[in-house]
């Protein structure tokens, strides 16, 4: 099958520090959902800031739609059509839910364009159009990862990219945030989920990433890991059957 | 009765002024988390773009706002390009940034002392000595002339801030920088415009106070603890809250200097800031201070 983004031998830190990254691998499939796991300070959220140009790309290169992204600004990556929502959710609390979207088409220009599709995110996500004049800052957390994750959508981007969307929430509520992000792959949008629960991240997905020490130890097909023996006992904290 | 109402407005009347001088320092700081103790040293670079041609060929000073405006904001740009986004990218950046801006004041000072000398200076518009009457009470034209021109101007920004695309990326970038620049704001940009547009703002605040205030080079280390308490007052970052830090603060030293002397309604300011970073660092309408 023919990639959409393929990021090879990835080396990449913050500032002058050290490599966080020491060639990590990812291969994203068009129209399917990814998962990436692996424990805590594995890389995971790095990968993705660098796939989106929030971090240099050292060594390795990162190709979409056979171009390379390497050295691009995040503003221009983004108007290929990648969006990333960053694990700390990225909102603008004092600005208001409908200016929060607004934000989210600032890279369309045409304003009647940009209008039509906040009115048509509104409709999709009735919460959000309730809560329209409210500042961002005052929703639950549920509310405001729905937000994010909407917000991307104004932009019918190509892939999205959601680091740990369910962190903080309660059971019902990751659910919901899940639900939000079938319907996006249902769209036809390319996700790329980066998720602690790596069992229930698994279970949403088609493919699944394996990363720890900054390097890719398992890619393959979701089922696939999860079926892994090693995989399971080293990742998974061999819990099966647990939903 | 009267010579409180009679304060109160004198308070008030000034302001306005207070708040488009600090209006700019405002900005600065919440686009950049740059604290720019520069900033009045810039508004006197403003006075003396006003003052000249009046001095020379008595020319009014509100004609020069607008060209004090573009002076100060092509500054602002050049400022920005080559001192201040070099910055950026240090680690340091915080600290470096409050030498630099305390270096760049006495740079300033130093010039204009050099070219002008520490002679006093005012320009004289009719206006500027001249009041309106109501019964018992005077409201001087030059200080109510310069607090309307001050809160029009304010409001356009506001305006500009809350409807425009650029002013969403501003307000964007001022909230939470690093997810504007992935939604494709690109905040360097947003950086030198709001850096141009705040001396745009000193340089219009200058012109003003030409006419309001006597001023030499090194008057602006009294203006920086002005400002710096009614910006701190309503929350940096915050053009609201500098309006409203502006008109308390201003009132509140003008019933000082009637009630206790005027010594003492200086004084009111340097209290207020430390009050405020004592009590509630954030202000008025702040963010929480660990941003700074
Ligand atoms: N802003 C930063 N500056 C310097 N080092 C960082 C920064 N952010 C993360 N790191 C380091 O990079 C390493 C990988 O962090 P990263 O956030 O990519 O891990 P992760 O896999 O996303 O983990 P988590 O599950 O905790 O989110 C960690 O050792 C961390 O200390
Ligand atoms: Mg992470």
């Amino acid at each position: 099958m023919s990639k959409l983004l393929e990021a090879t031998g990835v080396v990449a830190g913050y500032g002058d520090g050290p490599a966080i990254l020491n060639g990590a691998d990812l291969s994203v499939h068009p129209r399917k959902v990814h998962c990436i796991i692996g424990p805590n300070g594995a890389g995971k959220s790095t990968l993705l800031k660098a796939i989106v140009g929030m971090l240099k790309v050292r060594k390795g290169d990162v190709r979409y739609k056979g171009e390379s992204l390497k050295g691009l600004r995040p503003d221009k990556i983004l108007r290929k059509g990648i969006c990333f929502v960053p694990q700390e959710r990225a909102l603008f609390p004092k600005m208001t839910v409908r200016e929060n979207l607004r934000m989210g088409g600032y890279s369309i220009t045409n304003d009647s364009y940009l209008n039509n599709r906040i009115g048509e995110i509104e409709e999709q996500f009735p919460i959000l159009k309730e809560r329209h004049s409210q500042h961002a800052g005052t929703l639950s957390g549920g509310q405001q990862q729905i937000l994010s994750m909407a917000r991307t959508m104004i932009l019918k981007p190509e892939i999205v990219m959601l680091d740990e969307p369910s962190l903080g929430l309660a059971p019902k509520i990751v659910r919901e945030v899940f639900g939000v992000m079938q319907m996006m792959a249902k769209e036809g949008i390319t996700i790329i989920l980066v998720e602690q629960n790596a069992l229930m991240g698994l279970k949403y997905s088609d493919w699944g990433v394996v990363l720890d020490l900054g390097r890719s130890l398992f890619d393959g097909p979701a089922q696939e890991i999860l079926e892994d023996p090693r995989i399971q006992e080293l990742y998974l904290g061999g819990m099966k059957d647990k939903p | 009765m009267i010579l409180l109402i009679q304060t109160l407005i004198l308070g008030i009347a000034l302001g306005g002024v207070y708040a488009l001088m600090g209006s700019g320092l405002s900005l600065i700081f919440g686009v950049m988390r740059i604290v720019n103790l520069a900033h009045p040293s810039l508004i006197m670079i403003g006075a003396y773009v006003a003052y000249w041609p009046f001095r020379l060929s008595n020319i009014e000073p509100m004609f020069m706002l607008p060209v004090a405006a573009i002076i100060l904001a092509c500054i602002g740009a050049i400022l920005y390009r080559f001192v201040f986004e070099r910055e950026a990218r240090s680690a340091k950046y915080s600290e470096m940034t409050v030498l630099l801006t305390f270096a760049l004041a006495m740079v300033v000072e130093g010039m204009l002392g050099t070219a002008f000398t520490n002679t006093q200076r005012i320009t004289s518009p009719n206006y500027a000595t001249e009041a309106f009457f109501l019964a018992d009470i005077f409201i001087p034209k030059g200080q109510l002339y310069a607090s309307i021109i001050s809160i029009i101007i304010i409001s356009a920004l506001a305006l500009f801030l809350k409807y425009s695309r650029l002013g969403y990326a501003i307000r964007a970038t001022t909230e939470n920088r690093e997810a504007a620049e992935l939604l494709g704001v690109n905040v360097n940009r947003v950086g030198l415009i709001s850096f141009a547009i705040g001396l745009a703002l000193a340089g219009a605040a200058g012109a003003l106070v030409s006419f309001i205030f006597s001023f030499f080079p090194s008057k602006h280390w009294e203006w920086i603890v002005i400002l710096m308490s009614l910006v701190v007052l309503g929350g940096m970052g915050s053009i609201l809250g500098t309006v409203i830090g502006a008109f308390l603060l201003s009132a509140v030293a003008a019933l000082v200097g009637t009630y206790f002397g005027a010594t003492w309604s200086t004084l009111t300011f340097f209290i207020a800031l430390f009050v405020v970073l004592l009590v509630r660092p954030q202000g008025l309408f702040g963010e929480k201070p660990e941003l700074a």
